[in-house]
């Protein structure tokens, strides 16, 4: 049974021409960790805020544990946030911070002292209980933001973009410091992010959304490997999008600059001369021919090479288009100069057809 | 490199302060020359023996500290919630709490008087009892004519501290965390609005103390009509008190600019 259930949920604001939210229907099991990733705008933080109970719904259901807590408020769903911007009480230490929500509840002072002396342990910083959020780092702060939504002992844990105001070296080490503390805990937890990596690497399941619709909902590698749409099949990764002309539909024949490929199935619905677009991975083509019978073979023009570092990526010209092709670094590969003519192979599975 | 200021400016600054000190030390020279042929603390003294000194000037203290209890009550959630909810509405909120900058301390007090010299009725039926008839329903009006007058820095002081501050992210924060209103205005709101809040109550003070026309209409003995009394038959205990009034209040700016000088307040860190 789903822990947390949002069915038909949609939200339109005051005077807006169109819903924020529509039709947002999800399951979420118990002790879950799923993103919700999209681009800004795309109404992932206002799902996450009428979880929180900061928007209403105009229409639909939202069910924590059995509870409708659709029109419940907020100081009442014991549910724990974290926010992009800390949101830490100035005023109070690390520890009155993290001990705020016991002391609300009325907890007795010893055991707020022992609940925060876990929570320090927790996120490691055992020896800044008495220092003010100022004088932490951007880190720590949301360190510490974490153990304070975690002290309550929440349902649900709800985190907005917590790592986007941090460098790119302390956002790795964080979130995955966050992923081992919600394992450790088993604690449901739904995090919204713009970052696809973030939610690749961190999630049980990804839900990606578009202009307030869910475009596609599941685990990472399924995201990743079999995108629904070409929504989510280029925000997902990097992309080759290439203009094809059907050739064949019953044998999925497609001609690519005049080079003949194959799908990896019949174009159902599909005649002779239509305008398709076919999208292919950079890191599924490869100079190299595995002499497969279900290999597609296309030729390009060598633009450009460039070195990141673990990745090769080799910029390939096919007519008007430009293909990025990704090969793992090694000091014996045979990296192409700019202006050669290359072959490029890939599998005819990995293939993806798009309108 | 320090940047050089130009002797044009050097010249208008002293002439600045030349315009606004001068007046103050005749004003305290006169003051010291009660006694003819040399210059003594006698009008000091002379003023502070007078009993009705201390009276008034523990009155519109005491009065200070109510206008300032009745302004934060007021303003405070008023503030707070215009931040938070109905941020739109800031404009017309600023308009309103400038009105006293507009209309006259007398038109007020007229005002007061025409409308609370007399009980309110409702088809008869009195609703609201006179405020004129007594002392102590007076000393409300006297208040709450000091409240209106002292509404833009008290408003403009609460307003800027919520501005140095994440009021709808911390109140987020306070909520999900079990919080409700009145926990989240006392413990995270206004522990951030101290600075704030301290300024705008010296302010109100100063204004209080030397208020004139409110307490002179309403009959009050409070240390603005003392000093006007005073005046009337006395040269030099005028010219003391008011010296005396100029040093309170520049220790009220003083304590207000030690304060804020330096303060951390409610800044929150990380991205919005």
């Amino acid at each position: 049974m789903a822990f947390l259930e949002l069915s038909n949920v949609r939200k339109v604001f005051p005077n807006a021409q169109t819903a924020a939210v529509e039709n947002f229907n999800l399951d979420v099991a118990p002790g879950d960790f799923v993103s919700f990733l999209g681009p800004s705008g795309c109404g992932k933080t206002t799902t996450l805020r009428m979880i929180a109970g900061f928007e209403t719904p105009t229409t639909g259901r939202i069910v924590m544990d059995g509870k409708d807590i659709t029109d419940m408020r907020p100081n009442q769903r014991n549910i724990g946030m974290v926010f992009q911007s800390y949101a830490l009480f100035p005023n109070m230490t690390v520890a009155d911070n993290i001990g705020f929500g016991l002391s609300v509840a009325g907890t007795p002072k010893p055991a707020i002292k022992q609940r925060v002396t876990e929570m320090l342990a927790l996120i490691k910083l055992e020896q800044l209980g008495v220092r003010y959020p100022y004088q932490l780092s951007g880190g720590q702060q949301q360190r510490v933001a974490l153990a304070r939504a975690l002290a309550i002992r929440p349902k649900l844990l709800l985190l907005d973009e917590p790592l986007s105001a941090l460098d790119a070296k302390i956002r790795v080490s964080l979130r995955n410091e966050i992923r081992a503390i919600q394992r450790q805990l088993g604690i449901t937890t739904v995090y919204v992010t713009h970052d696809q990596e973030e939610a690749l690497s961190l999630s049980d399941r990804v839900v990606v959304m578009n202009q307030g619709v869910i475009e596609q909902a599941g685990p990472p590698f399924e995201i990743y490997n079999f995108p629904k749409s070409a929504f989510v099949a280029s925000f997902v990764g990097t992309l080759n999008l290439l203009a094809a002309e059907v050739a064949d539909p019953a044998a999925g024949a497609l001609l690519v600059d005049g080079q003949s490929i194959y799908a990896p199935a019949a174009l159902e619905g599909r005649q002779r001369g239509d305008k398709v677009q076919i999208a292919l991975r950079p890191e599924l083509l490869s100079p190299d021919c595995t002499g497969r019978d279900d290999e597609n073979q296309i030729s390009g023009i060598v633009d450009n090479v460039a070195f990141l570092g673990a990745i090769v990526r080799i910029h390939v010209r096919i007519g008007d288009a430009s293909l990025l092709v990704d090969e793992f670094n090694n000091p014996h590969l045979a990296v192409p100069a700019i202006g050669d003519r290359i072959a490029l192979y890939f599998q005819r599975e990995n293939c993806l057809v798009i309108n | 490199m320090a940047r050089r200021v130009s002797w044009f400016a050097w010249i208008w600054f002293i002439v600045g302060c030349l315009y606004f000190i001068l007046p103050l030390w005749g004003t305290f020279v006169f003051s010291l020359q009660k006694q003819r042929g040399t210059l003594s603390v006698a009008a000091y003294i002379s003023a502070f023996a007078d009993p009705k000194f201390g009276e008034t000037f523990l009155f519109s203290n005491i009065m200070a500290v109510c206008t300032i209890i009745a302004s934060l009550l007021l303003i405070v959630p008023t503030a707070y919630w215009v931040h938070l909810r109905m941020p739109k509405w800031r404009p017309l909120v600023e308009f309103v709490t400038l009105m006293p900058f507009v209309i006259p301390a007398i038109v007020l007090v007229f005002g007061f008087i025409k409308l609370y010299s007399k009980p309110i009725t409702v088809f008869g039926i009195p609703i609201f009892p006179s405020l004129t008839e007594s002392e102590f329903s007076t000393n409300i009006l006297l208040v709450a004519g000091y409240t209106v007058l002292s509404l833009p820095y008290m408003y403009r002081a609460v307003d800027n501290g919520l501005r140095a501050m994440d009021v709808g992210t911390l109140t987020e924060a306070a909520q999900s965390l079990g919080a409700g209103w009145g926990t989240i205005l006392w413990r995270v709101i206004i522990p951030n609005l101290r600075t704030a809040l301290l300024s705008g109550a010296l302010l109100t003070f100063a204004i209080v103390v030397g208020e004139l026309t409110i307490a002179t209409f309403l009959a009050r003995p409070a240390f603005g009509p003392y000093l006007a009394l005073l005046g009337n038959h006395k040269a030099y205990e005028p010219a003391a008190l008011a010296i005396v009034s100029f040093g309170l209040t520049w220790v009220a700016l003083g304590i207000i600019n030690w304060i804020t000088r330096g303060s951390r307040g409610g800044v929150v860190t990380g991205a919005r």
